[in-house]
């Protein structure tokens, strides 16, 4: 939350001047960038916003020098202290890579190389830029990863890759990108890859040092609201195209373009509820969890001998709590904690030891699960990529609940199927279609539409909007909010977005290590009596700039 | 599908493919000579206007020979191919399937099979059997049933991870469903592939066997049957072993092209 | 690199082996025309068969004559041929060294050029030399291995020639240099198919790695180039590689037969045409067993190899 430091009145560090870019593609020429400009100066963040396929990362890839051979460059001029990088030489781009412009990398799990221990992928940059000798290389890498929060960088220095955790690698990849004190630095979105939490002690990392050495910083991100908290500066980009760009206040305070407020509109906040009314505390439980265990891994004797070693896991230990009719429980988690898991074993796909009861029929294991359970009980995916089977058209993916569970008559199966489409507000003629000739939202429509198709009473949904864009991820929360309140169906909502699942649930549940450490109404969440790690969670999410 | 003809080797390999076929269709009706017809006194001559391959050593003409012998070859490649790989599909498929034990014991047995190379495999299962076309073709289909059973099984495995089968198992779908419908429409893509670059192999052991007297028998216009009768005159001329070889190479190059090529336009992202 | 690891993949070659020598027991006794068919041929009379038949012990269960037979191979009793009458033992194990010797050579040729050619032909990717060796890549995959001993023949032995012997073999003992010489086509057989296969997989996992993250952020630190493919891309590459490379020792092993067979060389490969040739079941069994076993080992040496070259494998 630094207050912006007075602009140097000098020339910017980068300086972006009516940049275009074009790449060639197959079905002809592609308008990546349009007559970009842009410039950061010295101890300033500019956060620039878009959406996927806006053109963002393109813009990095050309100031680095580091473009695909389809590539076209048009105009326009890429500065660096007023130096043309477009004038260089291969030789002294090299040269300037890692020593003048550093970049951090969305995901630290490839981004390092695996077969290089962390201690040298760090040092291989001060002996090649600063002519460190190896001792001085690794004292100074010493330095540079404490100073990044390593509690132990000696015993980091000889660890690889595998054996440290995402914070930890996307530390030392910090590290590596301000070891040469450069002027510039590019983040690609460097947060999105780690859960909240480690996020949210990196952004931090990332002001700070940012602050102490006044580096310009170009911040790439689709996430407004974590935007708006680390930059001075933000440019909204669209279609390879800067819509709007100022001092980040100003921006989210008084959005002058229609894209602009778009985007902020489609970022969760927690004080805008999308349901409306709450069930009634006397709902009655319509699905219960006791004590429900799920293992992973477990071995046949055969493997056991001869197979990698490969310990079994808990996914989720002895996990209690019950769905009131009517209602939408939330149940939030960093990835791995279990969330997905309860998900899967609700659904008949994960044995359980427990029980699983729907109304009054209880379940003691998966093999109890039946064709009427599962009727009454859809869940929807993550990725609508793979939810739809690629070789069938939307029409038959919607009929298939409807034949198997005997819902509508032959001859009324076309009508119920464009009432569907129509209840997730899709055109009538998408049932001749092929899923891959719909969009990610699209497809997540169609994956809503064919849970709902068997009426049932309870809905999964798992993680349904984070593989969308923001605008299409708003769109679909509200689509799934309507179709529940309509329906009457009770909905389970897996997510990692704490924003999110304020916005759209009755009740929160927290898991944590396969644990479901919080329960507690939305409205509650600041309750004193919240779990040391809710807290944690809540406190760790940026909510959006004037919110 | 048009796609294949975009990529240069898919380019390369329908041509050659298209070549090889056309005289397995037409080689008989092309053929300027009786493949069996002796001519004393044109012996193991090089290429001229009237033989353009030349002839072997019996005065027979090189080039109708293997025109003749296309058909042959090409029905030997698809034929041991097709078998094993509908026997290492049927197998592979079951034990994705069953899963459990039977997936482990199906499993470690073929890693057992496959210690032993697919020729010597194939030796050892011609000779128990005989020789000939018939049993050499039966031979190759059993030695590649490991190898296109471990594949089925992971091309089984993979799409059953997939998020639409998933779906269809919470739906409560029956198992047959589940493999006709979700899982074999989306698995034919890789095993089409590997079919056809295999087709390749066989076509290379088919001649292997030929040429080592356990496959094809004369007067068989077989082409590694034809270099292997060739060989004692091979230094008089030449064209009698150099043409059968070439033709086994074009053969195999324009299956192993277009099974690439296939490939590539059945998953874009791999860059193999 | 832990004992458990190592553990694991020996117990898993152990079983390897195990199913190899059911099946040559299998396919050797139990398939139509069990081994007293084989050994006297179709035309035998029902009584010599029963009385060889007996002989054999074929009369037993199969898991008591599986049990007895590999009882005596653990022992080191590999039994006598039966056409040549001298024990099978001492006879793979001559010929073992003499096929060794010319795969070891097949190999290193093949290393020698092969990993080179297919890191040139990736760092070219696009180019004419990558093309050429694509194509060589593809063509060498095509050619079966006696068409190339056949053409080697034709340009280097001929009579008028003569630059190479047309095949046979000279121990080394006696004299090295003509052992190296007899050596040359045959060991040049084998590694073009070798090479053409194992230069278009380097290519390949070299493409990838090429276009990995950790390689555009090593280009991205300002690297220079060579220090990015030695040291950042290779090691990467080099581990599929290798598995690719035991792999095509199974290659090695069904085409050593052949280029045996057409050079006259007397090594495993031929012992087992001519066993075949002749149902000499002993060494038919013995001798694939002994094959599949090389295989098994270089598959493990392969696995070691990773562990080595690959931290993940190291530490797992």
């Amino acid at each position: 939350m630094s207050a912006p430091t007075m602009p140097d009145t000098a020339r910017p560090v980068l300086d972006v001047q009516g940049y275009s870019l074009t790449y060639a593609t197959r079905t002809g020429p592609f308008e990546a960038l349009k007559s970009i400009d842009l410039s950061v100066m010295r101890g300033r963040t500019m956060g620039l916003v878009g959406e996927s396929g806006s053109g963002k990362t393109s813009l990095a890839w050309a100031i680095l020098r580091y473009l695909p051979a389809n590539a076209r460059e048009g105009d326009g001029r890429l500065l660096l202290s007023g130096e043309d990088l477009r004038a260089k030489s291969p030789g002294e781009i090299t040269d300037l890579r890692g020593r003048r412009i550093g970049m951090v990398f969305q995901d630290p799990s490839t981004s390092l190389n695996p077969t290089l221990t962390l201690g040298r992928q760090l040092t291989e940059v001060l002996v090649r830029h600063r002519k460190h000798s190896m001792t001085q290389a690794k004292a100074e890498a010493e330095a540079l990863l404490a100073r990044t929060g390593i509690s132990r960088p000696a015993e980091m220095m000889t660890r690889f890759p595998h054996q440290a955790s995402g914070g930890e690698k996307q530390r030392v990849v910090i590290a590596t990108a301000f070891a040469c004190n450069p002027e510039c630095i590019i983040f690609d979105e460097p947060t999105t890859a780690l859960d909240v939490i480690t996020a949210r002690q990196i952004q931090d990392l990332f002001v700070r040092l940012q602050e102490d050495t006044g580096v310009a910083a170009l911040y790439i991100s689709h996430d407004l609201a974590l935007v708006s908290r680390i930059a001075h500066d933000v440019a909204v980009i669209h279609r390879g195209a800067i819509v709007e760009k100022g001092p980040s206040r100003q921006i989210f305070a008084t959005p002058r373009e229609d894209y602009t407020r778009m985007l902020l509109a489609a970022v969760p906040r927690p004080t805008v509820r999308l349901v409306t009314g709450e069930p009634s505390p006397q709902a009655p439980a319509i699905l219960r969890l006791e004590g429900a265990t799920i293992r992973y891994g477990e071995k046949n004797l055969i493997d056991r001998l001869l197979r990698r070693e490969q310990a079994e896991v808990v996914g989720a230990r002895d996990v209690s709590f019950a769905l009131r009719e009517g209602e939408i429980l939330g149940i939030v988690g960093e990835s791995g904690s279990g969330k997905s898991t309860i998900a899967r074993a609700i659904a008949g796909l994960n044995d359980f030891s427990g029980t699983i009861a729907l109304r009054e029929r209880i379940f003691h294991a998966r093999r109890e699960i039946d064709r009427a359970f599962r009727r009454n009980v859809q869940i929807i995916f993550q990725n609508p990529d793979g939810s739809l089977n690629p070789r069938q058209r939307i029409r038959d993916i919607l009929a298939r609940p409807l034949k198997l569970y005997d819902l509508v008559p032959k001859t009324g199966l076309d009508a119920r199927i464009a009432e569907l489409l129509e209840q997730v507000r899709l055109p009538r003629d998408f049932a001749q279609r092929y899923p891959h000739q719909l969009s990610g939202g699209e497809k997540q429509r169609v994956a809503i539409a064919r849970a709902f198709a068997a009426e049932p009473q309870v809905v999964l949904c798992d993680e349904i909007t984070s593989s969308l864009d923001v605008s299409v991820q708003a769109s679909v929360a509200r689509l799934l909010v309507d179709l529940q309140t309509r329906t009457g169906a009770t909905c389970l909502f897996i997510t990692h977005d704490i924003n999110l699942v304020r916005q759209l649930a009755h009740r929160i549940a927290v898991m944590h290590r396969g644990e479901c450490v919080d329960l507690f109404a939305a409205a509650d969440h600041a309750a004193p009596d919240r779990h040391s790690y809710t807290r944690l969670l809540l406190d760790a999410v940026p909510n959006a700039a004037g919110a | 599908m048009l796609d294949i003809w975009r990529h240069p080797t898919g380019l390369i390999g329908s041509c050659l493919l298209a070549l090889v076929l056309g005289a397995a269709v037409f080689g008989a009706v092309l053929a300027p000579y009786d493949p069996q017809l002796f001519q004393p006194l044109a012996r193991l001559q090089g290429p001229s206007a009237g033989h353009w391959l030349g002839t072997d050593q019996f005065g027979r003409d090189i080039l109708s020979r293997i025109l003749h012998g296309a058909r042959a070859t090409i029905a030997f490649g698809v034929g041991a191919t097709l078998l094993g790989v509908v026997a290492g599909a049927v197998i592979g498929v079951t034990a994705g399937v069953v899963g459990t034990w039977v997936d482990s014991l199906i499993m470690r047995t073929i890693d057992g099979l496959l210690a032993v190379p697919d020729l010597l495999f194939t030796l050892l299962i011609v000779t128990v059997l005989g020789g000939g076309t018939g049993h050499a073709m039966l031979a190759v289909a059993v030695a590649f049933t490991p190898g296109m059973a471990r594949i089925s099984r992971s091309a089984v495995l993979s799409i059953r991870t997939r998020e639409f089968v998933q779906a269809a198992t919470a739906r409560g779908e029956s198992r047959i469903y589940i493999m006709a419908a979700e899982v074999l429409p989306n698995s034919v893509g890789p095993l089409i592939v590997e079919a056809t670059i295999r087709v390749s192999f066989a076509v290379l052991l088919g001649a292997t066997l030929g040429f080592l007297g356990l496959g094809a028998q004369p007067p068989s216009t077989e082409w590694g049957l034809m270099i292997a009768e060739a060989r004692q005159f091979m230094f008089r001329n030449p064209w009698c072993v150099a043409a059968p070889g070439i033709a086994i190479a074009m053969t195999a190059m324009g299956f192993n092209l277009f099974g690439d090529a296939l490939r590539d336009v059945f998953d874009p992202r791999g860059r193999r | 690199m832990n004992a458990a690891y190592l553990g694991r993949r020996l117990a898993s070659m152990m079983l390897v082996l195990v199913i190899v020598s059911l099946t040559v027991f299998a396919i050797t006794l139990i398939l139509p025309g069990n081994a007293a068919v084989m050994i006297l041929g179709e035309y035998a009379t029902p009584d010599q068969l029963r009385v060889l038949e007996l002989e054999l012990g074929l009369d037993r269960p199969w898991h008591v004559q599986y049990l007895g037979w590999m009882g005596k191979l653990l022992a080191g009793d590999w039994g006598a041929s039966m056409r040549l009458s001298v024990p099978v033992g001492g006879l793979i194990t001559e010929a073992l060294w003499r096929s060794a010797a010319l795969a070891a050579a097949a190999l290193a040729m093949v290393m020698v050029v092969a990993i080179p050619l297919g890191i040139v032909a990736a760092l070219k990717r696009g180019t004419w030399v990558d093309l050429a060796i694509s194509f060589f890549a593809y063509l060498g995959t095509a050619v079966p291995e006696f068409v190339t001993a056949t053409l080697l023949l034709i340009f280097f032995a001929a009579p008028d020639r003569g630059w190479f012997p047309a095949g046979g073999f000279v121990p080394a003992a006696e004299n090295r240099l003509l052992f190296l010489y007899h050596m040359c086509l045959p060991a040049a057989t084998l590694s073009l198919i070798l090479t053409a296969h194992i230069a278009r997989q380097v290519r390949s996992e070299m493409s990838d790695v090429l276009a990995s993250d950790y390689v555009r952020a090593a280009r991205l630190k300002g690297l220079p180039e060579r220090t990015v493919v030695l040291r950042h891309a290779l090691r990467n590459a080099m581990a599929p590689a290798v598995a690719v490379i035991s792999l095509d020792v199974g290659y090695l092993l069904g085409g050593i037969i052949v280029v045996e067979e057409v050079f006259a060389w007397p090594g495993l490969g031929r012992l087992i045409i001519y066993a075949l040739q002749n149902r000499d079941l002993p060494v038919i069994q013995a001798a694939t067993l002994v094959l599949a076993t090389v295989y098994a080992l270089s598959n493990l040496v392969s696995d070691l190899v990773i562990a080595a070259l690959d931290p993940r494998v190291r530490y797992a």
